[in-house]
């Protein structure tokens, strides 16, 4: 999963879990059953859960572009070549 | 670390939170719910007055109740709990409270109450007042939820007096 994928199944989960708790209290409330707001609130759960646990190709559409292994070799990571002693100065320079 | 666990565990945690607050807006919508309860009760007979070998009065009694307790059921009521009580002074308790009778509904259906009972727990006092003594009857329901708050209420019904002597 990607990183836009990441966002896209936290957002997808907490609305659906929101939408279907509110909507089974509705539900629950005019028919006056408790026990199918239950239902109707589990049922909900299994449906976030079946959309936002798998990692569905929907959510790998934002792939990070790797750069090329040849570019490490075309641009080296710069060398450290710093004695002591001129580290020194700069921590000095800045004191002043 | 974004794992079809770590996605697992939060929906479920998720879930269950919302679940809490579905059953405290169920509890707190019962806040409003304004029951019109109708009840009656009368002594019918007094089966017999003694005093105990320990000092104490003892009544057994037939009574009946008649009360309709339909519109305490809301959505999430799982059951009422009702009890009725005789409530009297003496010298030694500014309240004396003894329960008579007590029935558990558990659903709508059973909540038009008509019965004649004899008193299913006799009225013992704590010591000798009960002569003459005029005794209130009073009917308690608690009103117990699926989810939340149980709702506990009262009414007095009527009022009848215990005779000025024992009968055995």
């Amino acid at each position: 999963m990607d990183w836009q994928g990441q966002k896209l199944a936290e957002m997808l989960m907490q609305l659906l879990l929101v939408a279907s708790a509110v909507a089974a209290f509705v539900v629950g409330y005019a028919m006056a059953d408790f026990q199918l707001m239950l239902l109707v609130y589990a049922g909900g759960v299994v449906l976030t859960a079946l959309v936002t646990v798998p990692n569905w190709p929907f959510f790998n559409r934002h792939p990070l572009k790797w750069l090329d292994a040849a570019e490490a070799d075309r641009h080296p990571r710069p060398q450290v070549s710093a004695a002591p002693s001129t580290a020194g100065k700069k921590k000095a320079g800045k004191n002043k | 670390m974004h794992s079809w666990v770590q996605r697992l565990l939060t929906t479920a945690t998720t879930a269950a939170l919302l679940l809490l607050a579905a059953c405290c807006a169920a509890s707190a919508l019962d806040a409003f719910h304004v029951p019109s309860v109708q009840a009656q009760a009368h002594v019918t007979k007094i089966n017999r007055f003694h005093k105990q070998l320990n000092g104490n009065d003892k009544v057994t009694l037939t009574f009946n109740v008649s009360a309709n307790l339909e519109s305490l059921f809301t959505w999430s009521t799982k059951q009422v709990f009702v009890f009725l009580t005789a409530e009297y002074e003496n010298s030694k308790n500014s309240l004396n409270q003894v329960s008579l009778w007590d029935h558990i509904i558990p659903d709508k259906d059973k909540a038009n109450l008509q019965v004649e009972v004899k008193s299913k727990y006799p009225l013992i006092d704590q010591g000798s007042s009960l002569r003459g003594k005029k005794v209130q009857l009073v009917l308690h329901w608690h009103v117990m939820p699926k989810a939340g708050v149980m709702i506990r209420d009262r009414m007095a019904l009527s009022e009848f007096n215990l005779p000025d002597s024992y009968t055995s």
